[in-house]
């Protein structure tokens, strides 16, 4: 749970992946269509804007020093936007053409009425209405329309590029990447002389024996198996670690269990360690094993 | 929100002008549902948290919580299990509102990432911030669970809180805090594993606005090795606090053999030994025995519908009057029973207690139990109850003890829908404030937009279609029913 996704978890997180998809390929055909000052950025840079904006909309600026709906703190570089057209958006949050949205921006001097410009924005404060945080923004020139065509390479480029990176850092993390198949689960009790603890936010432990099929990083380990734990619990705290049952066959991503107080489990009448996959995506279906040995082998 | 425009075509004006004074009622009737405000009577609100521009939103926003602002209680903050609406790694939000509770705005101000595993919250005002002095405790949902004592001095800014304590090993802080002209004295409840000999029940108190805490064990006992995960503290204006903790004596694994025990320091807990003064008589040990070896059931799996049950518990003390206080918990109470509240009181000052439940209110199958008192001495009670497959939240008020009461039922509920995505369902507490003569509260329910569902009446921030009784995202298009949380005040009874 330490590291990030790239999209956030849970119902609010359930983007519409057409309208996604649209809106990355707009974003980049537009980033790849910067004025010359701002292409002058190297189309990393530009990716990663892009990567790291929550909500990217086009607009039109209507009033400086101002806020679009009260509760926000209006201030110098509160500025007031008239949307133009979304490319961006979790599904959660409600913008349309025509609202306005307050964004907070790094340099007010850069607007002035009438701007016009596409916003690289992370949320901020969400009320009646919406206000945004600027990362970045690209001025749209006049005459230039909101949305110019979108390019799908660009587009390819961008989402390959944000999964290759959240796969290479999830690797990077692990002390072992393998492929391997659930063979056992076990209910693993707190040792008497361990800190077992009543909680609502007891994770329930369970114990995973897998059978290793490959070892895609880390060092080859006895009779190819090892012991997962895992939270069995439902709690608000667990609820997004991956469970397993046995025969469950797939990629897994280990790191050395620090985590449940007591990191031995018993394996074919010996002590062996333990390892957890805790984040979502830690554990990853067959139909990515293509993917994982690219990105295991490009790391190599 | 497209509601009006919805209204238009849904009743074209010139048949409403030919049917008289029975359409002109049923277009005021529709136009309020349309709306989302319902015709009920002005002095009792009940509104939905979740703001418009959040309309499409499907969270379990369970376990709700509020704060006051002492100096000015139009500034409030309430939170739930809702997590930052555009990043997985940005901030945990909480819900602000600077008008009373009329409107709500969502801001991701916490030290927690994306989503807290628990957060309470109170703001005293000794530090006079004008929108500020919010001190809250907060469990992370990371791979070790940690806690964070922090404060805010503008809930309305960007500013992140600031941390001023943390560590790890513990469970549930509950926080309230008193401003005394020196700076803010706080008090978090929280069940400390790092505690010695099985003494978990423990409150970190800070008399410096939280520049620093000290942890104070407050189990004199032998425990199954911890106590119970509620620990409640209650602050009178003169200095004294009360703590309850249920003081676990045996357990195994389904059923919690358990004293509700409260304790008591007179001087805001600021002496030497704190909360030592409150003995029992049976044993002479610290902490007065509510009740003795009664039997809890834990199950951290759906039980009471599909809401967990295992510690709830809450106390109150008069703000007129410290020797007046009320506990309130649950257990394996009435034969038949899921889960029974209790509620007893003390007249001087925790020393002895009404040896039964005050009248009504030993409640059944029912969670969440918060108490408070007004400042008329009004007792608010707040519970939810599972009733014939619906959670109806509860706001009953008395001022002679539960002899005579007058029970609201704020919402009423289908308790089978939403399916939880997690526990707890709707919460492990929900909770209750008076401040003048309101009751203030929160709680959290099935957000079906159905009036039927609010006897009270019900105001959505968010797109509801009340005639349709559904959601939308504010462009139109669908929104599955989740749960979400709600604000409310109702006038304390005179």
């Amino acid at each position: 749970m330490k590291r990030g996704h790239a999209a956030p978890i849970g119902k609010g997180a359930k983007m519409k992946v057409s309208s996604m998809v649209v809106a990355i390929g707009f974003c980049v055909a537009l980033l790849f269509a910067m004025e010359p000052r701002a292409a002058s950025q190297g189309a990393s840079d530009q990716v990663s804007l892009l990567k790291q904006s929550s909500i990217v909309f086009s607009g039109t600026v209507t009033q400086l020093g101002a806020a679009s709906f009260a509760e926000v703190p209006k201030s110098a570089q509160t500025i007031v936007v008239r949307v133009d057209t979304v490319l961006r958006k979790p599904a959660a949050v409600s913008l349309k053409r025509g609202d306005n949205v307050t964004v907070e921006v790094k340099d007010p001097s850069a607007f002035h009425e009438g701007t016009r410009a596409t916003f690289f924005t992370d949320g901020w404060i969400f009320g009646s209405g919406v206000a945004v945080k600027e990362l970045g923004h690209q001025a749209i020139a006049a005459g230039e329309a909101n949305v110019p065509a979108a390019s799908e390479s660009a587009l390819g480029k961008a989402q390959e590029e944000a999964g290759k990176e959240e796969l290479k850092q999830r690797i990077a993390a692990a002390d072992f990447v393998v492929v391997a198949r659930v063979t056992e689960i076990r209910k693993w009790n707190v040792p008497k002389s361990g800190q077992y603890r009543v909680t609502e936010h007891d994770p329930d432990w369970h114990d995973a024996v897998i059978q290793i099929e490959s070892t895609l990083k880390g060092p080859k380990v006895k009779k190819n198996r090892l012991v997962v734990r895992y939270p069995q619990c439902n709690d608000v705290a667990w609820v997004h670690a991956p469970k397993f049952e046995k025969n469950q066959h797939g990629i897994f991503f280990l790191t050395k269990d620090e985590v449940s107080g007591k990191p031995t489990a018993s394996l074919d009448g010996k002590s062996v360690m333990t390892y957890t996959c805790l984040s979502p995506g830690d554990w990853l279906p067959m139909s990515e094993e293509a993917r994982v040995r690219a990105a295991v082998k490009s790391q190599s | 929100m497209t509601a009006p425009a919805r209204f238009t075509s849904r009743f074209p004006w010139h048949l409403l002008l030919t049917v008289g004074a029975v359409a002109v009622f049923v277009l005021t009737v529709g136009f309020l549902s349309v709306r989302g405000q319902s015709p009920a009577a002005p002095a009792i609100k009940v509104i939905n948290l979740i703001p418009a521009s959040l309309s499409g939103e499907t969270n379990q926003d369970s376990e709700p919580f509020l704060a006051i602002q002492t100096a000015n209680p139009q500034v409030m903050v309430a939170s739930a299990f809702t997590p930052n609406p555009v990043s997985s790694t940005g901030n945990a939000p909480v819900y602000v509102s600077q008008d009373g509770g009329q409107t709500w705005v969502l801001n991701a101000i916490t030290p927690v990432q994306r989503m807290t595993c628990d957060i309470t919250h109170a703001m005293a005002t000794g530090e006079s911030h004008p929108r500020g002095d919010l001190h809250a405790g907060t469990l992370a949902c990371a791979s070790s669970i940690t806690l964070d004592e922090s404060e805010s001095n503008d809930v309305a800014s960007s500013a992140t809180m600031d941390v001023q304590s943390t560590r790890g090993n513990v469970d549930q802080p509950f926080v309230r805090a008193l401003g005394v002209s020196s700076g803010d004295r706080i008090y978090v409840g929280v069940n400390d594993f790092n505690q010695q000999n099985g003494h978990t029940a423990t409150v970190d108190v800070s008399v410096d606005g939280g520049a620093s805490y000290k942890s104070i064990p407050i189990e004199a006992r032998k425990t199954m090795g911890q106590d119970g995960p509620s620990v409640r503290p209650a602050v009178a204006s003169d200095g004294t606090v009360y703590v309850a903790f249920f003081g676990w004596r045996k357990f195994d694994g389904k059923t919690a053999t358990s004293d509700v025990v409260v304790v008591r320091d007179d001087s805001a807990a600021t002496g030497a030994n704190p909360f030592q003064v409150l003995k029992d008589p049976s044993d002479k040990l610290p902490g007065a025995l509510v009740v003795k070896n009664t039997s809890i059931p834990w199950s951290n799996a759906p039980t009471l519908g599909q809401e967990r049950i295992g510690s709830t518990l809450s106390i109150a003390v008069d703000p007129n009057n410290s020797s007046a206080v009320y506990v309130g918990w649950a257990d394996k109470g009435n034969t038949g029973d899921i889960y029974t509240l209790h509620v007893r009181s003390s007249a001087d000052r925790g020393a002895t207690w009404s040896k039964t439940d005050l009248p009504r209110t030993t409640i059944s199958n029912a969670t969440n139990i918060a108490l408070t008192v007004a400042n008329n001495g009004v007792v608010g009670l707040l519970y939810q109850q599972l009733t014939n497959g619906r959670w109806v939240t509860h706001l009953v008020q008395s001022h002679d003890a539960f002899a005579t009461s007058q029970d609201l039922a704020l919402a009423t509920v289908p308790a089978n829908t939403p399916t939880e995505q997690f526990l707890p369902y709707l919460g492990d507490y929900d909770y209750l404030l008076s401040v003048g003569n309101e009751f203030r509260g929160v709680f959290c329910a099935n957000n079906t937009p159905d009036f039927a569902n609010f006897p009270q009446g019900v105001t959505y921030q968010r797109a509801a279609d009340f005639l349709t009784k559904t959601l939308n995202d504010g462009s139109g298009n669908p929104v599955q029913i989740s749960i979400d949380p709600f604000y409310f005040t109702v006038p304390v009874i005179q």
